[in-house]
């Protein structure tokens, strides 16, 4: 009992950070209908951020955090104005820019391998490495700040998204571009920050990953279908069935992890994107239905 | 007579695409429903495009209240006082009622007015008051047709533009659409609609346009178009439906 | 006829060749005869290559050739599926790891060369691209792109966890008794053979009915299905013809390679560079992927000699994906026949 207690809370606290990672892919999805598969390779220049920060200055990578979402958030809105917004008007969008992406993935994770060589790398605060013990179950306190951090991260997105006059504008035009405009929404603009706030997140969640998980160049093709698995169960595009999403998997493969060892507990993720993708074969990117 | 808006000798297309609309003519008077008729590719609903912004009319002129649209992008029509309904609706459907209201005044920069208004059209719209919290992607397709129109309405608009209307719904329901539509015009409100069943827009409205190949060809009081011989022979379905 | 053409019978004639020519133009490029004289020319050449041998040493020279060769077969296996039907696979490098292993095991246990099991490879490989197919096919556009990423990421934990083929540490394979002089010309042959296999089988393909039903496919699958077009078969019969060559090549890559490892097949990059290659020579054009693998590996060796680290390599190839994508997206022969100027030897379309 103590021990699937344990599994559990390790499983909820890495589903944070999870849910942090991919909320912003599941963001620019919803607006823009870009697949983003870059953005793994984004989260790692966030957490190269966060462990230089650390490492050079002896800033506390929590602290960095911003930085790093800051930093982040600017390379999101350049790449934007150079890749994206041209192929904007181009027929076959969708798929276009998934190459695109993986392009761009591509650029980062060989700029990232040539400055920083593909050793792994870990950002040790000193919390990274301690926890709390109840008992005989103990909470890791670097998966514990990270998840939490996460949640608050998440939980100001949503608050953004829901209540603030661009966060409207950005969930009108995920909902309806077209409406969207119609009503005076600067649609282009929306996308731009919506982006930028996408990869941002990703810096964001990199800082955090950078304590939580050890990290190189060339981890973000791993990363790419853990992502995919969770923001395609939690429905594309809708940033709380991603969070949800996350926790699931997050606490399942946990369980996978400790009973059936580590390897499989990545092939978790991996198969559930799988199965997903065959219990609902048009995916959940496939068009919404039109409402009568 | 006064008149609101004026189009005049309008020729646009898609893109670089054949025009669609071959010199267009119309005109609004305040607070009357017109009805723009004619058959499938008449260029109907690009006109209303052409008037809102969408489409940037080649040549002729498009005049608000002595004021030129010709170039203006879809929101500054908007701002100006010329709300469009598309014919898809164009609701957000995860967004309840009452967030698409808002979105409807999304110009508007008063929260406090914004919120007032709100108040105000579901006061009005009781049916949209019972459902303020619930998401509009799962209300039926009369109720969606509904909340397009009130969304429209939020800006207070001088005219309204509806393309389709009836599109998708039960005959009673499209009736209950027209109820509506006169309710807003008794209240001032200017009307202009595209609609695909002839007989019944002109029949609900006051003025009638007829469209094809992109000209207009007949514009009078929707009584006169009614009873014309040659268009019920060529647009209202012969004159045994006519005469129904 | 007798009636008009009393009245100006120059006009008449000036009018109709100007029709004529103008009708030619809009024709379709298949009527102005195949360049047969320059690939058999090509062809022999090629045959001809090891014969270099003879004179001197010229092993770069022929690893080259062999490289590219290997590259031309899965670039144009690649674009049966990625061009000519419209799915893009970022995992086919799953069916090269499939091949180099089942020959590559074949001959570690048995000793049996994989010049002669290849073409199992290729067989079995097909039988799991048949299997993938059916599951992934289903899923269209961003969706599909997705699940061959979480293919390769599977097939990449399997491999590197699976204790019979030595897991990540792969298994060495035994070393061809033939003189260093010598020994690179039996895989070259079977590269060559392979090449032009797929090349063939990629231009048939082209022409045929069932090419036709592919394209269709791509343009508009509900379309097609609609004109009666099986779709799901057509698709998975696609994925397998494009598995079996890519299958192929990877059992003779191994051999050749003298060892089996997850990271020499399993890469991203492999499965980069035939979407890449692809993209830059004319995605769904029959001499496209010919062009591209061409152009890609005589860049790449250009870096590898100029600027070596593999990190670069990829930042580069990454950096060129975007700029063919964003400003030559139809490619090299694409580009060239919407302008109505590809070389008569390039036009197989």
């Amino acid at each position: 009992m103590g021990h699937t207690l344990q599994i559990l809370i390790l499983g909820l606290c890495l589903g944070g950070v999870y849910a942090l990672m991919a909320c912003g892919l599941s963001l620019v999805f919803g607006v823009m209908r870009i697949v983003n598969l870059a953005h793994p390779s984004l989260i790692i220049a966030g957490a190269f951020i966060s462990y230089w920060c650390f490492t050079l200055f002896g800033i506390d990578p929590i602290l960095s955090l911003p930085i790093s979402a800051a930093i982040l958030f600017v390379i999101g809105l350049i790449l934007y104005k150079l890749v994206f917004e041209k192929e904007a008007r181009s027929a076959k969008y969708s798929e276009m820019t998934v190459l695109l992406t993986f392009a761009v993935a591509m650029v980062v994770d060989g700029a990232l391998g040539a400055m920083f060589s593909n050793t792994q790398r870990v950002t040790s605060p000193d919390y990274a490495t301690d926890a709390f013990f109840f008992g005989t179950i103990f909470l890791p306190k670097g998966q514990l700040y990270a998840g939490l951090i996460s949640i608050a991260i998440i939980i100001g997105l949503v608050a953004f998204l829901r209540y603030t006059r661009l966060g409207y504008a950005i969930r009108a035009t995920s909902q309806n571009r077209a409406a969207a405009e119609l009503l005076g929404v600067n649609v282009n603009f929306v996308s731009l920050i919506s982006f930028g706030i996408g990869v941002g997140l990703a810096g964001a969640a990199g800082s955090l990953v950078s304590f939580v998980f050890s990290f190189f160049p060339a981890k973000h093709w791993e990363w790419i279908a853990i992502l995919m698995s969770l923001v395609v169960l939690g429905g594309m595009g809708s940033v709380q069935g991603t969070v949800i999403g996350a926790f699931l998997l997050a606490v399942i493969s946990a369980f996978v992890g400790a009973y059936a060892g580590a390897t499989w507990s990545t092939m978790t993720f991996f198969v559930a994107l799988f199965v997903i993708l065959l219990v609902r074969p048009q995916g959940l990117f496939g068009e919404k239905p039109e409402h009568v | 007579m006064s008149e609101l808006l004026r189009v005049s000798g309008v020729v646009a297309g898609y893109g670089s695409g054949p025009a669609i609309l071959n010199g267009s003519d119309l005109t609004v008077e305040p607070g009357k429903i017109h009805c723009i008729i004619g058959p499938n590719g008449a260029g109907k609903s690009t006109l209303l495009k052409a008037i809102v912004g969408i489409l940037k009319p080649r040549e002729g002129e498009v005049v608000f209240e002595g004021e030129r649209l010709n170039g203006m992008r879809p929101d500054q029509v908007l701002r100006r006082g010329i709300a469009f309904v598309p014919q898809e609706r164009a609701l957000f459907p995860k967004m309840s009622v009452r967030e698409n209201l808002r979105m409807g005044g999304f110009v508007l920069d008063d929260r406090v007015e914004l919120q007032r208004r709100i108040d105000e059209v579901l006061e009005r719209f009781p049916v949209l008051k019972e459902r303020a919290d619930q998401l509009a992607g799962t209300m039926s397709g009369g109720q969606q047709q509904t909340l397009s129109m009130a969304r429209a309405m939020l800006l207070r608009p001088k005219i309204v533009m509806l393309d389709e209307p009836s599109l998708g719904l039960a005959p009673k329901i499209v009736q209950d659409m027209f109820d509506i539509m006169k309710m807003l015009r008794d209240e001032g409100a200017t009307i202009l609609l595209v609609e695909q069943n002839a007989m019944m827009g002109l029949k609900n409205s006051d003025w009638g346009v007829v469209l094809d190949l992109g000209r207009t060809l007949f514009e009078g009081p929707a009584k006169e178009i009614l009873s014309d011989p040659r268009i019920q022979e060529l647009y209202l379905g012969g004159r045994s439906s006519a005469a129904a | 006829m007798s009636d008009t053409s009393t009245q100006n019978p120059d006009a008449v004639a000036d009018v109709l060749s100007a029709r004529e020519a103008y009708n030619a133009g809009l024709a379709r490029s298949g009527a102005r005869g195949r360049s047969w004289t320059v690939a058999a020319i090509v062809l022999i050449l090629l045959i001809a290559l090891p014969a270099l041998q003879f004179v001197g040493n010229y092993n770069y020279a022929l690893h080259m050739a062999l490289y590219t060769l290997m590259y031309v077969a899965m670039a144009s296996s690649w674009n049966i599926l990625g061009g000519y039907t419209g799915y893009v696979s970022l995992g086919h490098n799953v069916f090269f790891c499939i091949g180099g292993y089942v020959s590559g095991m074949i001959l570690a246990k048995m000793g049996v060369s994989t010049l002669i099991t290849a073409p199992l490879a290729g067989l079995v490989a097909a039988a799991v691209g048949v299997g993938v197919g059916t599951i992934t096919l289903r899923m269209r556009g961003p969706t599909f792109i997705i699940s061959s990423i979480a293919l390769l990421m599977i097939v990449r934990i399997l491999f590197d966890n699976w204790g019979y083929v030595g897991g990540a540490n792969g298994v060495t394979l035994p070393v061809t008794d033939l003189d260093v002089r010598w020994a690179k010309i039996p895989y070259y042959y079977a590269m060559l053979v392979i090449a032009l296999l797929a090349v063939v089988a990629s231009y048939r393909i082209k022409h045929s009915k069932f090419g036709l039903g592919l394209r269709a496919i791509s343009q508009d699958e509900v379309k097609a299905e609609s004109a009666g077009i099986d779709t799901a078969t057509y698709k998975v019969a696609a994925f397998a013809v494009s598995a079996f060559f890519v299958g192929m090549t990877g059992a003779i890559w191994g051999e050749y390679l003298t060892y089996l490892r997850p990271n020499i097949f399993l890469i991203i990059l492999v499965a980069a560079y035939m979407v890449l290659m692809c993209i830059i020579g004319g995605k769904g054009t029959v001499t496209g992927p010919i062009v591209g693998a061409i152009l890609i590996v005589a860049f790449n060796e250009f870096f590898a000699a100029t600027l070596g680290a593999s990190e670069i390599n990829i930042l580069a190839t990454g950096l060129i994906m975007v700029l063919v994508l964003l400003y030559f997206p139809l490619g090299v022969v694409g580009t060239l026949a919407q302008k109505g100027r590809l070389p008569r030897f390039l036009d197989w379309d």
